[in-house]
């Protein structure tokens, strides 16, 4: 074992041009972001330090990843027409994760509520060239959000399966051509002030368990009647802003909804879904991969017993246990990267199928899992020097924690499983 | 919130002392008056309200003298026997802030090597009580044996690399070490007790006042939690130190893991029954699958159970090393091979159960737990922090190369 590179992934999975662009994001990554990664937590507030490190990585002077999912037609990279799609996503997540999953998390949910109408075959073309020069004309990052959670819960919003739109309080009421949206949603990915776009799942007829009643409704963040609350301090995931969002009376155009009654619970079902689950992963792999490479530096250079740690059979027995496991959890994301990439061909499941949804839950949840005990695991392993941030494991540990409880948690994920698994009804 | 934590996490009450009963309650009101039912102007001006809140338990409440024998003006609480009274308490003060009971087991478990009956050592604390139990909280940190540097050889405690040492010579004693790292609050520590190796490669340890000559602190460093107490390296370049500043008895060292394990346990303990308070409140009132209770989704319910589970477990062990340090005496004492095994083996169970329960805990929580606001994400770093500290290097593999020694005579470890 030479470097992380060599952690198994199946590498008839991985695109010639995947490879390139992994090497052209890692050798940014470990430019900008490595060497300063550490002084993240203290920039929570301000993101002085952060921002201009997003303008690199998605600004159209830097690596310009904010127009990638965009048609070539406006502008884009065409990545919604790719049949690399889950597969780019996942090297993105995988790549930048490995840094930091804070900044990760930032930059891909950008891309995030941009899935539901840049994919093949459900391309809204007016909002595609609507929103087109916003991301693909800009120097600067801009940033999108996904505002799903509500202040009596997220993981219902995101439980449509079961509960169908039903629990979501924020209204829209079509007023001759504009929607009119209320309500309050709090804890979405760049908020706090950050977002330039929002999407907003709302209802147009609350209480309503109807998917035609779910409306997902794009709302630019200067929009009247768009109030951000500043942002939350957290455990971790200091590069990601999250705060409160008050929609009073906002008004946008009738077109700014994503498809239309039953459509929109369907993109969400089929790309929100799916790809969150697939870019959680890449997260918390890339953080994995970044563990084993500070751990191999602390057990070759520290001892035990006069030895090196890792000549030390019962500390190899347990350094073993989790190299082994985050070779098994990077076949793992792939695979779950392909379970999006095969929804065009033959063999292909559709991405809103009840085994889409409930095995890229339960993989997802497989490998938050274990990273948080492999995370606990190395920082022991350091002792006195585990929480000491110089070694960067107890920064990700802090960080990937949030990746095992977002997306409605990890109850909801065994439930989805359970609900594929055994045809459960009522879960 | 409808039962008291010690209503429902039962232990064996009765083996805590009668006459110190009234001290924990105290601590206790402490605890819920001064910061539980303040939490979040607690968070917000932390740093000036820790110390504020933290001088009034160790001064108006006495905690800080709470090891010294009665004639320096002490509880007299300095006999094994107080274990289990001690440990009500620190659990009582993790239940506020892990910080504050950290700080508080540091400096009780080095003073507890020269206060403890029998071996009470005038000289020394004639000297050091003036200076380090003033009317101004005074610090210690700990410097343990753990993980060596490659290339260089160093006397072991038990398979740790010992990484500092003494030299005493007819003009007087030395200590030397670069860059050792303590465990937790070297940037403000007034007086550092460090486990070092004499010539003959003997674990001992040594009282380094801060201010003496040849003492270097190293950069502040980040760390993971315990966020009031700053720690950082330190080094010795020939410090000199009476001879009566170093404890040579046989079992020191064991004698400081054996108290900073129950201590330590019991804060950890502390700050994972305050979750259990506030998780209790959160799956009482939170609702999910459109308005079902948590608590009564029985896969949420499980969780709860595990939670519960942990903690009963971690209170009941820890309560039970306190009792078996109680009476230490028929042991051979709190140093001897049979109460530092079992303080490992608890202290470490302890620790994991603590941070279990946390960690299982958050899952129900979603993003609440992981917010400030809550106070969850500051018990669990705490609590990771004291573990991480604890464990000192390998993870938990060097305790059970002790719990080896212990029961199956392993020799070579
Ligand atoms: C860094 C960060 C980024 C985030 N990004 C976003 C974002 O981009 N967009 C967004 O909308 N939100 C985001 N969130 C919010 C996050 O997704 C939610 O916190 C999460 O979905 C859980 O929702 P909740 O906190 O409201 O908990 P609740 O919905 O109240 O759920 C609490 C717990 O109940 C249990 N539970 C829920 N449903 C079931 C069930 N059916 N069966 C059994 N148990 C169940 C689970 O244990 C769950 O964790 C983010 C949060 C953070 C901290």
């Amino acid at each position: 074992m030479n470097s992380f590179e060599d952690f198994s992934r199946p590498e008839e999975y991985v695109s010639p041009g995947i490879k390139y662009f992994r090497m052209v994001l890692r050798d940014l990554i470990e430019k900008e972001v490595m060497p300063v990664r550490k002084e993240f937590d203290e920039d929570w507030e301000e993101h002085k330090l952060i921002e201009p490190l997003f303008d690199k990585i998605m600004g159209n002077k830097g690596l310009g990843t904010q127009k990638s999912l965009f048609p070539e037609e406006v502008g884009g990279w065409g990545l919604g027409h790719s049949d690399y799609l889950g597969g780019f996503a996942y090297a993105m997540a995988e790549e930048v994760g490995r840094a930091d999953t804070g900044f990760a998390v930032a930059y891909l949910v950008t891309l995030w509520p941009l899935l539901t109408i840049l994919v093949e075959p459900y391309v809204n073309w007016r909002l595609a060239r609507e929103f087109a020069p916003m991301f693909c004309n800009s120097d600067k990052a801009v940033f999108a959000a996904m505002c799903m959670t509500e202040p009596q819960g997220g993981a219902d919003i995101e439980n449509l399966e079961l509960l169908k739109g039903k629990t979501i309080r924020t209204t829209a009421r079509l007023e001759g051509d504009e929607w009119v949206i209320n309500g309050h949603k709090l804890w979405p990915t760049n908020t706090g002030g950050v977002a330039d776009l929002m999407a907003v799942p709302c209802t147009t007829n609350p209480g309503s368990d109807n998917p035609d009643d779910y409306a997902l409704i794009f709302v630019p963040a200067d929009t009247k009647g768009v109030t951000q609350g500043r942002p939350y301090e957290k455990a971790g995931m200091a590069a990601d802003k999250n705060g409160d969002i008050w929609f009073e009376d906002v008004r946008v155009p009738s077109w700014y909804r994503a498809h239309g009654p039953g459509t929109d619970a369907k993109v969400f079902m089929k790309f929100v879904i799916p790809l969150g689950n697939v870019g959680s992963m890449g997260m918390l792999v890339g953080a994995m991969l970044n563990l084993y490479e500070r751990l191999y530096e602390f057990v070759s250079t520290r001892t035990y017993n006069n030895r090196p740690l890792k000549e030390n059979d019962a500390i190899a027995g347990l350094i073993g246990k989790i190299a082994g496991d985050i070779d098994v959890c990077r076949i793992i994301g792939h695979e779950a990267a392909m379970i999006i990439d095969r929804r065009n061909k033959p063999y292909g499941k559709p991405l809103d199928s009840a085994e889409v949804i409930g095995k890229t839950r339960s993989m997802k949840k497989f490998i938050a899992d274990t990273a948080v005990e492999d995370f606990g695991l190395a920082m022991d392993v350091l002792g006195v020097y585990g929480v000491d941030r110089e070694w960067d494991i107890e920064k990700h540990w802090r960080d990937i924690k949030m990746i095992q409880l977002w997306m409605g948690g990890k109850q909801l994920c065994q439930m989805e499983a359970a609900r594929y698994f055994y045809n459960c009804e009522t879960l | 919130m409808k039962k008291k934590p010690d209503d429902v996490f039962i232990y064996p009450g009765t083996w805590i002392n009668e006459d110190a009963r009234d001290f924990v309650a105290t601590v206790e009101d402490w605890a819920r008056k001064e910061i539980i039912s303040k939490r979040l102007e607690y968070q917000k001006e932390y740093k000036k309200l820790f110390h504020e809140k933290r001088k009034k338990l160790l001064f108006d409440i006495g905690l800080d003298k709470i090891i010294l024998p009665e004639e320096y003006n002490g509880f007299g609480w300095n006999t094994p026997e107080r274990a289990p009274d001690l440990f009500s308490i620190f659990t009582e003060i993790g239940k506020a802030d892990a910080c504050v009971g950290f700080l508080a087991a540091v400096k009780y478990a080095c003073f507890a090597l020269v206060s403890m009956e029998p071996d009470i050592d005038k000289k020394l604390l004639d000297d050091l009580v003036p200076t380090y139990f003033a009317e101004d909280p005074k610090d210690v940190a700990i410097i343990l044996p753990g993980p060596g540097i490659m290339g260089k050889e160093t006397p072991l405690f038990k398979a740790r690399s010992i990484m500092a040492n003494v030299k005493s010579t007819k003009a007087g004693n030395t200590i030397e070490g670069k860059d050792l790292r303590p465990t937790g609050g070297g940037a403000d520590a007034e007086l550092f007790c460090v486990v070092c190796a004499d010539k003959g490669k003997e674990a001992c340890i040594g009282f380094v006042p801060a201010d003496a000559e040849g003492v270097k602190k190293g950069a502040p460093i980040k760390e993971t939690g315990l966020d009031a107490c700053t720690n950082a390296d330190v080094s010795f370049d020939k410090v000199k130190v009476p001879s009566s500043y170093l404890v040579k008895r046989k079992a020191a060292v064991q004698e400081l893991y054996v108290w900073l394990n129950l201590l330590f346990g019991s804060t950890s303990l502390g700050a994972a029954m305050n979750f259990y308070e506030i998780l209790y409140d959160w799956a009482d009132t939170r609702t999910i699958k459109g308005g079902g209770r948590l608590k009564e989704n029985p896969l949420c319910a499980s969780v709860l159970a595990d939670v519960a589970r942990e903690i009963s477990m971690a209170r009941i062990s820890g309560l039970g090393l306190a009792h078996i340090m109680a009476q230490s005496g028929e042991r051979g004492g709190i140093g001897s091979p049979g109460v530092y095994t079992f303080a490992q083996m608890i202290g470490s169970s302890m620790q994991k159960s603590a941070l279990s329960a946390l960690n299982r805990g958050m899952e129900l929580m979603g993003s609440a737990g992981y917010s400030k606001e809550w106070h969850v994400e500051k018990h669990w770093r705490d609590i990771k922090t004291i573990q991480a500290y604890l464990s000192g290097v390998g993870s938990d593999i060097p305790v059970k190369m002790d719990i080896a020694r212990f029961f199956y005579d392993t020799e070579e470890v």
